[in-house]
């Protein structure tokens, strides 16, 4: 697989998850959009045909007749009366152009009710608080993952397994709420949810009172997920190290840390991104919970709150546009992965 | 394994710490799993959701388990069921008296009377109840309430002519200014009453900020027959006290130490069921790929990439509305999204296999693929299989727990870790500092993770080739 052919087949890929999500967004948002629709029309012709005083005087049949006049004239308007398979390929249209239609109950800070308009509201905070915390796994992961390759069996690389070990069964969001419990209110050193103290500071302080909001989530996603990527970093980085090129470069005199970041890193580099993006994936839905738990105003959140107040349409906007952002990570993934791998390039894999 | 045997394998895993802590981590679940029913009777389990049932058993609401009292300088008042010490029979009435012992600083939650009589038809008695508190102050007609059915069951908490009265009493002690606030503000109603009976009199009696109040408590009950054939077959008085079994209650008044134990069942099902298929059907996936090759191999290469490459919750949470969320119908979703993770690494070793001598030689006396693949190449991986199983095992009960935890109510229909942890943020445990709400069931989960990743990484160094050195 050259690299055109390895790109195009990864888009594609890509494109036919969002597909199938799709179909099954639409299929459900189709059913549950009808409903409301129905209902709203059936409350209008009670007030236009029943309480209205203009045909106080009608008999029943009469209002009927009116009644029916009506309904099909506003079934036609919403496009009730087209067949089954033309209805859900509106719906998947209007997932694919993302308008959700209304939230039922939940609003935007700015008041309004779009469902796109909430989930955007919501989405740079989720961006902010999982990017920093991916950062910083990496760079604490790949670091130590390194030391603990470059000394096997110390106390450093023993209690790195040890430690992966414990925080691969640990839920993300229980940790979350111990450290709440820990660190909110028996030590009460950080705010125990949201983003922002109220009334919201100003100027510089602003931000500090994000960051310092931000601390209690960060610190919860860093200490569960850094022991893994050490591990991952480290068995990686292991095999490596036992390559010719790596004795041929100690045997040249190149210096311990040159050998280490420079050329062992090079070669291990596209299994951990590998690696990454798996990891990344099945962290996903730990993420989610741990930010509602947090209260932190991002998609987590929003999943929470939708689901427990039964708002479906922001359900069904939010599944789709997470597995949407999901998949497009993903595949800047794969990419960066293809450039990574030489192999890619020539073909061999 | 075919060289270590059986016993071998065995001796083996135990000779690794990893195994050893792992097994009995694992006896201790699976011993929980089991002896569910004996350490926890089953209407618990049944009967989680149902609030009518919790209302009948009398338990304090929102209590810390009993053993904190070894702990904390301020003792919890214990649960006591009480007999009358007294009781005389007039031809009118009944009179019983009741003496508690309160010797404690957190006072009881609440106290039930329950009362067994015979009662003819359309008629009533009448109970009265009067208190002396050990400082000799009295609060007369605590209860005044008609008894109309043969088995009655009176919480004092929820009788609010009593709740006044107590108040009433203890509002007579307070300043005239805070007595103004109190009633203006509506505070009563998040005021514990219990702190008023159980206090010593003076300014904050009404807040429980006096001392606790120590000595003997004299109930005197008084039932008026009405009719003369009416008939008080027994009286007892609980006292709920504020603390509770091995785990506490949660707000409902729920007996947690019965969900966390009847969570690990339907955890276990959970776990090892997704585990175990999803593992079976990742192995002979990946060997009919690995064996068969071509074309065949190419797509379901990308069948598993593509499966693998979807976003598991969001699937799950919009399934779960589709399908009636039911613990089989959970396990039926997280498998159709994890037999691919096995897939690479089983198809790696299949690859393998399928070179040896002996394979070739069974196929080439023209044996069919199916009898190749089940007789000569499955055997062979089944061994490491056992860890892939172990493997797993953690992520399917995270991913349950997960699952649960997010729909609550709308999730398994069954007491589970992540419902009860659900629960536990829904009527905020963590920022009322419930902490035996919050940390049990969470450990519980971990815990369980814990054990299937030892036992599995003890498995994968006995029966991995790869790993032997």
């Amino acid at each position: 697989m050259g690299l055109a052919k390895y790109v195009s087949y990864r888009v594609v890929n890509a494109l036919i998850i969002l597909f199938f999500v799709l179909l099954i967004t639409a299929f459900l948002m189709n059913k549950y959009m009808e409903d409301t629709i129905k209902t709203d029309i059936e409350n209008r012709i009670q007030q236009e045909v029943y309480r209205n005083p203009k045909y106080a005087r009608l008999s029943t049949e009469q209002k009927e007749q009116i009644a029916a006049q009506k309904r099909a004239f506003y079934y036609a308007k919403y496009g009730l009366d087209q067949p089954y398979i033309i209805r859900v390929l509106y719906r998947a249209y209007d997932a694919m152009t993302f308008n959700f239609g209304k939230a039922v109950t939940l609003r935007s800070s700015s008041g309004s009710s779009y469902v796109t308009d909430i989930i955007l509201e919501a989405l740079p905070r989720t961006i902010l608080l999982f990017t920093t915390a991916t950062i910083i796994n990496i760079i604490l992961g790949i670091f130590l993952g390194m030391k603990a390759a470059s000394n096997i069996g110390s106390l450093l690389d023993r209690s790195i397994s040890t430690f992966a070990m414990f925080t691969y069964s640990l839920p993300m969001w229980w940790t979350g709420i111990l450290f709440i419990l820990l660190f909110s209110y028996m030590l009460n050193l950080f705010p125990s949810g949201g983003m922002i103290s109220v009334p919201p500071p100003s100027g510089i302080m602003h931000y500090v009172d994000i960051l310092w909001h931000m601390a209690l989530p960060l610190i919860t996603i860093v200490f569960v997920s850094f022991g893994g990527w050490a591990y991952m970093t480290r068995s990686i980085v292991t095999n490596v190290l036992t390559e010719d090129f790596v004795i041929t470069a100690k045997a040249k005199g190149v210096p311990e840390r040159k050998i280490l970041y420079g050329h062992v890193l090079r070669t291990a580099s596209p299994p951990i991104v590998t690696s990454i993006v798996l990891s990344i994936l099945g962290s996903l839905s730990g993420a989610i919970i741990t930010e509602a738990v947090f209260s932190w105003p991002g998609i987590g959140r929003l999943y929470w709150m939708a689901i427990s107040s039964g708002d479906m349409p922001v359900v069904l906007g939010l599944v789709y546009i997470t597995t949407f952002l999901y998949v497009f990570a993903v595949l800047i993934l794969d990419l960066v992965y293809g450039l990574l791998d030489p192999r890619v390039k020539v073909g061999t894999v | 394994m075919y060289v270590l045997g059986w016993r071998g394998v065995i001796r083996e895993f135990f000779r690794y710490k990893s195994g050893v802590v792992g097994f009995a981590l694992l006896m201790f679940l699976v011993g929980l799993a089991i002896f569910a029913p004996l350490l926890a009777p089953e209407p618990i389990f049944y009967n989680w959701y149902v609030p009518t049932y919790w209302s009948q058993q009398t338990l304090p609401k929102a209590a810390p388990p009993e053993w904190i009292n070894s702990f904390s300088d301020k003792k919890f008042a214990v649960r006591q069921v009480l007999d009358p010490i007294n009781s005389y029979e007039s031809p009118s009435a009944y009179n019983f008296t009741f003496i508690y012992n309160y010797q404690y600083d957190i006072p009881t939650y609440d106290i039930y009377f329950e009362i067994d009589s015979s009662i003819a038809n359309n008629s009533k008695m009448l109970m009265l109840v009067d208190l002396i508190r050990p400082d000799g102050n009295k609060i007369v007609r605590l209860i005044d309430l008609k008894i109309d059915q043969p088995f009655v069951r009176i919480s004092l908490r929820s009788l609010e002519e009593s709740i006044r009265k107590i108040f009433g009493f203890g509002l007579a002690y307070e300043s005239e200014e805070t007595r103004k606030n109190i009633t203006e503000r509506g505070l009563l109603k998040v005021l514990n009453p219990m702190n008023v009976i159980f206090s010593s009199t003076g300014e904050g009696i009404v807040f429980g900020k006096t001392k606790p109040l120590k000595g003997r408590y004299q109930f005197n009950v008084v039932i008026f027959k009405i009719n003369p054939s009416n008939k008080v077959n027994q009286i007892k008085m609980i006292v709920t006290g504020s603390v509770y079994g091995l785990l506490g209650t949660d707000a409902l008044g729920r007996d947690l130490f019965g969900g966390v134990v009847w969570g690990s069942r339907i955890a276990l099902i959970i776990g090892l069921g997704v585990a175990i298929l999803s593992t079976l059907i990742g192995v002979v996936y990946g060997t009919i790929s690995a064996y068969v090759g071509g074309w065949v191999d190419e797509a379901l290469q990308r069948i598993q990439e593509f499966v693998i490459s979807i976003p598991v919750l969001p699937i799950l949470l919009i399934m779960a509305y589709v399908l009636s969320p039911t613990v089989w119908n959970l396990i039926f979703l997280l498998v159709i999204f994890s037999w691919p993770g096995p897939v690479k690494t089983i198809r790696s070793m299949a690859l393998q296999i399928r070179e040896q001598l002996y394979v070739l030689s069974a196929k080439a006396i023209g044996l069919s693929t199916w009898r190749v693949i089940t007789r000569y190449i499955l055997p062979q991986i089944l061994p490491y299989t056992f860890a892939l199983v172990a493997f797993s095992v953690p992520g399917a009960i995270l991913t349950e727990a997960g699952v649960s935890f997010l729909l609550g109510s709308q999730g398994t229909l069954e007491v589970t870790w992540g419902r009860i942890l659900n629960d536990a943020e829904k009527y905020s445990a963590v920022l009322t500092g419930m902490w035996w709400w919050v940390i049990p069931p969470g450990l519980m989960i971990a815990l369980a993770g814990l054990a299937f990743v030892l036992v599995g990484n003890a498995l994968d160094r006995v029966l991995n080739p790869r790993l032997i050195r």
